[in-house]
């Protein structure tokens, strides 16, 4: 028998116009974890697409347990023990957890559908390799690590001994991370084998015995991940070295530019208030970061102060003038930018060009328009010189629908837009969300620059290397409320950690 | 330079459209007189008797069909080649084109089946000298009412509704109800003449028997099944009335409804509407076919009765009673002979003043009759 | 270049339904009946054509309604919403023309053009008021679309038919069982289309159905209004997020469908060929049409325009073929039939762009063994 459970072979996949894997060999040795590194559209999802057979290569083989095959679906690859965790999970949200895992394996009894011994095995495998999960829950009413945790027991179901983890991390909590970590030892200690695609190197340090780097469509080289170090992956992964940490000066805060009292905002479609009663401002050259777990209110105290939910009670100062009851387009022309939490719903209308949707917040303003009727020509001429600029890359510049960019240049589009609009306040929602690590060096670069303009920078994040490194000042936000303002760097992760939870929380006091 | 290619594409169709056009526009000046020709030429038969329908289809109970069918019985005797046309939309503009495709495939005699075609009547009867028109329902007049003109290729066909109307209520009285219901749909003149026939035929056979019998009398207002319309005729039934004359289009049928629920009985309509319901016993009916038929036939006997109208009573077999399909227990055939050959001779007169439509112009006149007006 | 495929692979998805749709029609015909089924055929595709004047004419003028109830229904698919209600909107519109052709009078030459401003305003507040409820009360569209075409359609069937002043219909033609025709100064002109197209019923209807898609492609592409309305469209948060006032939009948007709707009700009633309001429970046609139309032109404002006058043209031909002993539900089958497969152009693009992928790729391997030849 061999030592590999697979080996892909001198892949290679052409698609008009781009290599997209060009002779990339990865061997994943047996009960081993594998990581898969590389940026987007380095290349990492066309080769897991030839595994399951989605695509055929036009060169290369596939040997699964030393053996060569032909896989030409993904039922040939679930029939070889190869199973996948896909990075937006494939479940369905009214069914419960057991229907979901028994999905398209339905056991029968006497031609009738027959759960109760399924249903012990499924517990049972959850027990033994810790997955706690809720077998009679809904789907829509699990959380998503749990969702995660039901998408690996349906591959145990299977009995795959292959597994592949498509970016897993993109949407969990920090502690939700953790604990997927210590699940993937449990299974590899289990004798599984593990591909693990990513491109956060602290999870690779943290889980993977060797790494397999793409750039651009080609293979870069395998290492053993404990020997080497985030930053030599990190330069594998981009080509060149990267700055990890960012570099910035002192903060010179000035005079207030937002201040946010006593604001009560409801939650959608709940009674409860999603935030309570929080007071707080930001000045003119620092970068204030809302640190905590997600679900605490950050979407609705964003919501809340530009305007897309309505607000209870309180009062939002801009620039000493109380814009409180202002339209949203009011806001976002008198000094106001929002980089939106998810930019697809909201920072882009995806089927737009790349040009209309650089003017999204200002079209209907000189030179962009004149009398209601557009400039197109204007529009252009600006489109193209923020994509020089930004160095937004798509494949008809100006021209190019939103949709078909990649994440990446997607948000540098919109950081584009809103900070040419030269903003006093902007705010910035979880602005490196499933970035990879060139994007978020640039995007994080871009963020202190507006900071040593002297823009008033409104932080959310939810990744606390991000609220570490970028923040002067950060809030840390618990139930809808702010439990502790800290200083990055008098305070650690973990004690941060602590108030995200809740455990601890600061008396409130009156700041001037 | 998205726009511009599918401005370019847009103007290249229509362009082409407009070459089309064009091309075959400066084909059709040269060729106009072969045109006609040609247009034949491709296909392998012509169509000498047409008909047009007037948008609905050609088994629809009533107009349409009853003409139809007695188009098809002259064509079948006479082995003559035949066809139904309809039009696009229900228009002048549209009955006029369709009669043009008729005369394009050949016709030479068109039968426009109801009012509708007067006016397209009227436009095309000089057009076209050489076509025979054969009009059910109506006189050929301008769309303003301000000219009627029947010219002498055309056939203008009217009935005496008040004759049919009067044999039905005739017939159900004699069969032994009493309590009678007339329900029309709007008061146009065909419907107020079968209504004022209905009424005083049944006050004839009440007279010869001596009887006194009650008639409820309505107008629904339009000629649509209405759940309006059913749920009066319900409560006339409820009521005790026995037999309901639906007079006016789908009427009947809201009639007929009531009727199956109540298990009571219904006169229909214009033709014989049997097939509708079990409840119906007979129908005051045109006898569109005969009159159809017989201006076919004038056609080819050189005798067409062109640029008149021709008024289609019983003397010329042209309204009555159907009997075919009755379901009468003591009206007999003979019965019906009797009265109608009493009609034909002239010796009943009928009120058909129908500038009063409200039954007051002839209440003076019934003897046994009582009408009780819903209005 | 790649853009180019995707704009032409739209087009050709139009045009492959098309083909479709007729050989489907072509099949019918045969079985009907063999030796008619070429020439048969031959008349769906030419009909129109080897009528002459009149018979390109009488396209232009069936097309007319087909083209702005399209446009209707594609302007609002553009601004995201669904827009059923065409029907009810084009009844309400044919209403108000009907209304002022036949109750005022001493407008002279104006009349005509008072006419059908009125039913544009009865269709634009009869369109609205899906657009109020959705904007206000998130009541769906296309729920609140269509129970307004049966309440558009009782609504006129029961003031035509019941409106009475001193005892005397005021619209209603109770001898007729229609309205009343409409005064001759609200019949729309003809602008010498009655001389360009002789003998048929072609007037100013088209010419104006032109200048409004002229006019809504400049709306949708060249004014910051277009730009909020498709923006909405396409994506409503990113709009309320731009600060685009989503409500304000959304009643635009079906108030202007509703608009082009009620005009084409007010073309097609003041036309003078004789169409009449009717007291009978059957909604307009046009709105429904108008949906296909909308589809087959893929919702841009030109493409509606060609498509609307493709149905028609086929419509015609269709017409036509009655000179074969072809029985007439045939035809409308073999209308409905291409008219369906033209509802598909959507799926048949995303097919045409699948195999066109294909292709590319099997070029590509085609080439690279070709060089592999070649250096062998």
């Amino acid at each position: 028998m061999s030592d590999y459970a697979i080996e892909m072979l001198n892949i290679t996949k052409v698609f008009p116009g781009i290599i997209a894997n060009d002779d990339i060999t990865i061997r994943l040795k047996k009960a081993t974890i594998h990581a898969l590194l590389g940026e987007n559209g380095a290349g990492k999802s066309t080769l897991m697409s030839v595994l399951f057979g989605l695509y055929t290569p036009e060169k290369g083989i596939i040997k699964v347990n030393g053996k060569d095959v032909k896989i030409k679906d993904p039922l040939d690859a679930n029939a070889y023990g190869i199973g996948m965790v896909h990075q937006h999970f494939k479940l369905v949200h009214n069914f419960t957890v057991v229907q979901n895992i028994l999905l398209g394996v339905e056991p029968t009894k006497h031609g009738i559908l027959y759960f109760k011994d399924a249903r012990e095995k499924i517990i049972f495998l959850s027990e033994k390799y810790k997955l706690r999960i809720e077998p009679d829950a809904y789907i829509e009413d699990i959380t998503v690590g749990m969702q995660q945790r039901v998408e690996i027991l349906k591959m145990l179901y299977r009995d795959n001994d292959i597994m592949i983890f498509d970016e897993p991390t993109a949407v969990l909590t920090p502690q939700e991370i953790e604990e997927l970590m210590v699940i993937m030892k449990e299974l590899k200690n289990e004798g599984k084998s593990i591909l693990f695609i990513s491109h956060k190197l602290d999870e690779i340090k943290s889980a993977a015995d060797e790494c397999s780097v793409l750039r651009r469509g080609k293979y870069i080289g395998t290492v053993d991940v404990k020997n080497t170090t985030k930053e030599q992956l990190s330069e594998m992964m981009v080509g060149r070295p990267v700055e990890l940490k960012v570099e910035k000066t002192e903060a010179k805060p000035e005079e207030t530019v937002l201040e946010v009292k006593n604001l009560v905002v409801k939650a959608e479609h709940k009674s409860k208030n999603a935030i309570n009663d929080i007071s707080l401002n930001v000045r003119k050259g620092e970068i204030v970061c809302i640190a905590g777990i997600d679900g605490n209110g950050q979407q609705e105290l964003i919501s809340g102060i530009t305007g897309l939910m309505p607000i209870v009670s309180g009062e939002i100062i801009l620039n000493g003038q109380d814009v409180t009851h202002k339209s949203i387009r009011y806001k976002n022309t008198h000094g106001l930018s929002h980089i939106p939490e998810d930019r697809h719903r909201d920072g882009l209308v995806l089927d737009y060009d790349l040009q209309k949707n650089l003017v999204l917040q200002e079209y209907f303003q000189n030179p962009f328009s004149f009398k209601n009727f557009l400039h197109h020509r204007e529009i252009l001429n600006y489109s193209n010189k923020l994509i020089c600029e930004f160095d937004i890359r798509s494949g008809e510049g100006s021209f190019t629908k939103a949709r078909s960019m990649s994440g990446g240049n997607q948000q540098k589009a919109i950081i584009a837009r809103e900070i040419s609009k030269k903003p006093e306040l902007l705010i910035a929602v979880q602005p490196t969300r499933g970035l990879d690590v060139g994007a978020i060096e640039y995007i994080h670069h871009r963020i202190v620059e507006e900071r040593d303009k002297g823009t008033a920078i409104l932080l959310v994040s939810l990744e606390l290397d991000e609220v570490m490194n970028l923040s002067d000042r950060i809030l840390v936000i618990f139930e809808g409320e702010i439990v502790g303002e800290f200083d990055p760097k008098k305070v650690t992760i973990n004690e941060l950690g602590l108030y995200m939870a809740g455990s601890k929380k600061q008396i409130k006091e009156v700041e001037v | 330079m998205k726009k511009i290619l599918a401005l370019a594409l847009s103007l290249i169709m229509v362009g082409t459209l407009v070459s089309c056009s064009s091309n075959t526009t400066n084909q059709g000046a040269v060729t106009e007189d072969t045109q006609a020709q040609t247009t034949q030429a491709q296909k392998s038969e012509t169509y000498e008797l047409a008909l047009v329908t007037d948008l609905g289809t050609i088994d629809d109970k009533s107009f349409n069909q009853g003409s139809w069918e007695g188009l098809v019985q002259y064509a079948q005797e006479k082995n003559v080649s035949h066809k139904y046309y309809q039009p696009q939309s229900k228009e002048t503009s549209s009955y006029i084109e369709t009669i043009e495709l008729a005369i394009e495939g050949g016709a030479k005699v068109i039968v426009c089946p109801g009012y509708l075609f007067e006016e397209p009547v009227f436009e095309v009867q000089s057009k076209y000298p050489n076509i025979k028109f054969i009009l059910i329902d109506g006189e050929p007049h301008s769309g303003d009412y301000s000219v009627y003109k029947t010219e002498n290729n055309v056939m203008a066909v009217l009935f005496k509704e008040d004759q049919a109307g009067y044999l039905a209520g005739y017939a159900a009285v004699k069969e032994g109800m009493t309590e009678l219901g007339f329900m029309g749909g709007m008061a146009v003149p065909a419907v107020v003449r079968f209504g004022y026939g209905f009424v005083q035929g049944a006050d004839a056979a009440a007279k010869e028997l001596g009887k006194t019998i009650n008639v409820k009398y309505h107008y629904t207002g339009a000629f649509a099944a209405t759940p309006e319309a059913q749920a009066m005729a319900a409560s006339w039934f409820n009521g005790g009335t026995e037999v309901i004359f639906g007079c006016g289009g789908a009427v009947g049928n809201s009639v007929m409804a009531a009727a199956e629920s109540a298990g009571k009985k219904v006169i229909g309509v214009d033709v014989d509407q049997y097939a509708e319901s079990n409840t119906v016993i007979t129908s005051a009916i045109k006898q569109l076919g005969n009159a159809v038929y017989s201006g076919i036939e004038s056609v080819y006997n050189n005798n067409f009765p062109g640029g008149k109208t021709s008024v289609f009573t019983v003397e010329n077999d042209g309204v009555g009673i159907a009997m075919e399909h009755n379901k009468f227990t003591t009206f007999t055939e003979d019965d019906y002979a009797q009265i109608y050959s009493k009609m034909r001779a002239g010796s009943i007169n009928i009120i058909d003043d129908v500038s009063v439509t409200d039954t007051s112009n002839i209440k003076d006149s019934l003897t046994a009759t009582k009408v009780d007006f819903v209005g | 270049m790649k853009k180019k495929h995707l704009d032409i692979s739209g087009f050709l998805s139009s045009i492959l339904a098309i083909i479709i749709g007729l050989a489907v029609g072509f099949i019918i015909l045969l079985i009907c009946n063999k030796n008619q089924a070429i020439p048969g055929f031959q008349t769906i595709i030419t009909g129109a054509i080897t009528h002459g004047q009149k018979g390109i004419g009488q396209v232009f003028y069936y097309a007319t309604p087909l083209i702005l109830c399209g446009l209707a229904v594609g302007f609002a698919f553009k601004t995201g919403l669904f827009n059923i209600g065409a029907s009810g909107q084009f009844t309400m519109g044919a209403f108000g023309a009907t209304l002022i052709g036949i109750c005022i009078k001493n407008l002279g030459q104006v009349h005509w053009i008072v006419a059908l401003l009125v039913a544009i305003i009865f269709g634009a507040i009869w369109g609205s008021i899906p657009g109020i409820l959705k904007a206000f009360f998130n009541v769906n569209e296309v729920i609140s679309a269509i129970m307004l075409n049966y309440v558009g359609m009782y609504l006129v069937n029961w003031i035509v038919g019941s409106w009475k002043i001193g005892g005397k219909q005021v619209l209603f033609n109770s001898l007729r069982n229609e309205s009343y025709n409409v005064s001759q100064s609200a019949i729309i002109p003809k602008w010498g289309l009655d001389k360009l197209f002789p003998g048929s019923s072609a007037n100013s209807g088209i010419i104006i159905a032109i200048i409004v898609v002229i006019l809504i492609y400049l709306l949708l592409e060249k004014t910051t209004f277009g730009f909020e309305l498709k923006a909405v469209g396409y994506n409503k948060h990113a709009g309320k997020y731009a600060g685009i006032n989503e409500k304000k939009n959304i009643i635009l948007a079906m108030l202007i469908s509703g608009a082009i709707a009620g005009l084409a009700g007010g073309l097609v009633f003041l036309s003078g060929t004789g169409r009449h309001i009717e007291i009978v429970d059957v909604v307009a046609d046009e709105g429904f049409t108008g949906i296909s139309v909308a589809l087959l032109g893929l919702s841009n404002p030109f493409g509606v325009l060609l498509a609307g006058l493709f149905i028609a043209y086929l419509q015609s031909g269709g017409f036509y073929l009655q000179l074969f002993s072809f029985s007439t539900e045939i035809i409308d089958i073999i209308v409905a039939v291409i008219i369906y497969f033209s509802a598909f152009a959507l799926i048949v693009r995303l097919f045409i762009m699948r195999i066109h992928q294909k292709n590319e790729n099997k070029e590509k391997k085609l080439n690279k063994s070709d060089k592999k030849r070649g250096v062998e």
